[in-house]
């Protein structure tokens, strides 16, 4: 019986597969594209709201969401690029990164893209390579600032902090008072770049007035060691007080769970969690910009390019890939993708209505403000050894130990010496 | 007739030729898997790719290892830091290993031995990102039992980190001397109850002596899987593993260079320089132990 059933099974199984194989090259004209992501948390987003509304504009093109954990996207990438195997549409990183992928000649030129006139100048040239040529259409930007507790405020009774030195207030109030963490932000080494992203270039630019500062750096003109980067690193280490205990191992998300659950005050943080700290257990949450050295000085604030999309050189179906990126750059999908992904803002030229309270009074936070993307970021990131990875190391140790901002001021302006040309003495 | 046809299956040519058939789909596995990653490793880390375009530099990733002052300091340092690694895993494991194996064997706990031998072989089945997420949980001052931030201060996190893993690891120098202590021949242990020899005294003087070839097998082997350690390290730390690259092992350096991570841009080239290094000290420190100290461990003779 075996005998007989075996060969019989084994042919079932051929014909089904060739079977199958007909059935996906026989309808011919529909085109799949492959779109990697570093963001599976938006799987559902994408498959469910915007591919759906692309799709029915295109029916002859279906997009396939097929994302990797962020912290092993970019290794993944290279690997795929290498190998031949990475998706048609890519997620651009801004930056260094992307202008790397670049230079390796992954990514299709998008000089003539019809889209592209949507976005000014600034916003493309995150995604451009160093000659200046667009490489992706800029998606989405991100922001940090304060996340409070608005009940916690109204029990302690503080007022929203616009200065330096009410934010200490605020804090040592609430710390006297002992009910709560004053300020959710951890330090554990594993996740250093909190204290980057959401601390020093989060407070910071108002003190090195930021593209000011950030240009300066770029271009040789200033260093790290400079008064405004000291002051600012001196102001996030006078935080160290109102962090959690045990700060030293506090990760991210243990912060991000602290404030979410009620027992933090204030969560220095980015637009991105809008979504974290209000879905768990439905907290009032208001958003405060940085606190300004000085009363009446000029606002700063971090807004990044977070995220672009662009063709892989060797996708098969370039001219499908381009009817997507032409669609990303219409408002419709700026519309669509911000509403469905609050705290990540549109970057095109038009202004884009927001149905979530707390994503638009982070976008109201921009009035008035100069908008300055993250300082380690882009140009200055890269090298060897990295300017962010360094800071970022000497950060964490200033956070949690005696270290001092000057000597971390000093750390990261010699790293920066070692190899960036503008900086070498 | 018959018997001729019978002896010529054992002649020699034939029988090489079945010999070489029956190991070739071992060989091959071996020579696909392992042998020529290793001899791609070394091509590739004799390039540099500028551009996409590759050139043949010679030695020259191997000598940016060591003397650019950046990469030769973190190397040196992880290098350290990973033989620290060794050197807990090896001082704490094999006296615990030995402590469980000898109590699962003894007769105080003769009707649980199965139940024991599973319990403690667990944690290795276990995915080392949810150990390291437990274990972060357990130790963590704001939901765990310890105030300490055990994994943010220099002294303390690579110890933490050794702990975690020998945690996970144990049951398996443990079943090595279990295998050894159950495999005593049992007239011997008879005889020396009958002698009236005490529990202790069995142990120490005839157990242990015979099972002593294991612990040169426990450390080689500790050796080699702790210098190709990354895991625990990688999901608990990130690829520039902190506090101050303290907790940074080859592993982690090995991915950093070639893999990159955060804004450190990966470079294949100089990552399997990174790795051929690694590997030759690795087989190097294997080779010595072998030469030098196995050849010596005999068992006693029964």
């Amino acid at each position: 019986m075996k005998s007989r059933i075996a060969p019989l099974a084994l042919a079932l199984a051929t014909a089904m597969i060739a079977l199958a194989g007909c059935s996906g090259a026989g309808s011919g004209d529909q085109v799949t594209l492959q779109f990697e992501s570093w963001r599976p948390e938006d799987a559902a987003i994408w498959n469910s709201k915007i591919i759906p509304a692309f799709e029915k504009e295109h029916p002859d093109i279906k997009v396939q969401f097929s994302p990797t954990k962020a912290t092993e996207y970019d290794a993944a990438l290279k690997t795929r690029f290498q190998g031949g195997t990475a998706g048609d549409l890519i997620t651009c990183r801004s930056g260094a990164l992307n202008r790397e992928n670049i230079k390796a000649g992954y990514l299709e030129p998008l000089k003539g893209l019809a889209g592209l006139s949507n976005f000014d100048e600034l916003s493309q040239s995150f995604w451009a390579s160093s000659e200046g040529d667009p490489y992706c259409v800029p998606v989405a930007s991100v922001m940090a600032a304060f996340f409070y507790n608005k009940d916690i405020f109204k029990e302690l009774n503080l007022q929203v902090p616009t200065t330096q030195a009410e934010f200490m207030s605020v804090l040592q109030a609430i710390k006297s008072n002992g009910k709560y963490v004053p300020l959710a932000l951890g330090a554990t080494p594993g996740d250093a770049w909190v204290l980057a992203f959401m601390g020093l270039y989060n407070e910071g630019p108002n003190y090195w007035h930021g593209e000011d500062g950030r240009q300066g750096l770029i271009d040789g003109t200033k260093k790290f060691t400079d008064p405004e980067f000291v002051e600012a690193l001196d102001s996030l280490k006078s935080w160290t007080p109102y962090m959690p205990d045990g700060r030293a191992s506090v990760t991210y998300s243990d912060a991000t769970q602290l404030f979410a659950l009620g027992k933090a005050a204030i969560f220095p943080s980015g637009s991105w969690d809008i979504t974290a700290v209000t879905g768990t257990s439905g907290i009032d949450v208001g958003v405060f910009a940085p606190p300004l050295p000085q009363a009446g000085d000029q606002l700063y604030i971090q807004s990044h390019p977070d995220m672009g999309i662009g063709i892989n050189a060797a996708s098969k179906h370039k001219k499908q890939a381009q009817v997507f990126l032409d669609w990303v750059a219409t408002s419709e999908f700026q519309t669509l993708y911000a509403n469905a992904l609050p705290g990540f803002f549109g970057m095109g030229k038009d202004a884009v209505k927001l149905d979530n309270p707390l994503a638009q009074a982070w976008s109201d936070l921009k009035t008035g403000a100069q908008l300055t993307p993250r300082l380690g970021q882009d140009i200055l990131s890269g090298g060897n050894p990295d300017f962010e990875v360094t800071m970022e190391n000497s950060l964490q140790l200033m956070m949690t130990t005696d270290k001092t901002a000057a000597e971390v001021a000093d750390e990261t302006q010699k790293g920066l010496e070692a190899w960036y040309p503008p900086q070498m003495k | 007739m018959e018997t001729r046809k019978n002896n010529s299956f054992h002649n020699t040519a034939a029988k090489y030729r079945y010999l070489l058939l029956f190991t070739l789909p071992a060989l091959l596995f071996y020579v696909v898997f392992a042998v020529y990653p290793l001899f791609a490793t070394f091509f590739i880390s004799v390039f540099q790719t500028e551009g996409g375009e590759r050139s043949f530099i010679g030695l020259d990733n191997y000598v940016y290892l060591f003397t650019d002052p950046t990469q030769s300091g973190q190397f040196w340092h992880a290098l350290l830091n990973n033989l620290e690694f060794f050197a807990i895993h090896l001082i704490v494991q094999i006296p615990v290993a030995l402590l469980m194996a000898a109590l699962i064997t003894s007769d105080a706990v003769r009707r649980l031995t199965g139940f024991y031998r599973t319990i403690l072989f667990i944690p290795a089945t276990l995915s080392v990102v949810i150990v390291g997420f437990i274990w972060r949980m357990i130790i963590s001052p704001l939901w765990g039992i310890v105030g300490f931030p055990l994994l943010g201060t220099e002294a303390t996190a690579l110890p933490t980190l050794s702990f975690m893993s020998i945690w996970e690891w144990i049951g398996i120098p443990m079943i090595f001397l279990y295998t050894a202590l159950i495999a005593i021949p049992k007239d011997i242990l008879e005889a020396a109850r009958v002698d009236g020899a005490s529990g202790m005294r069995t142990f120490w003087g005839i157990k242990f002596p015979l099972i002593t070839p294991q612990f040169g097998l426990i450390t080689i082997l500790t050796f080699i899987w702790t210098m190709n350690g990354f895991d625990i390290i990688y999901s608990l730390m990130g690829g520039a593993p902190g506090p101050n690259y303290s907790t940074d092992i080859l592993g982690t350096f090995f991915f950093r260079s070639f893999f990159g991570y955060n804004n450190i841009i990966g470079d294949a080239d100089f990552g399997a320089a990174v790795a051929t290094v690694i590997f030759l000290f690795i087989l190097i420190c294997t080779a010595g132990y072998f030469v030098v100290l196995q050849r010596r461990l005999r068992p006693h003779e029964l």
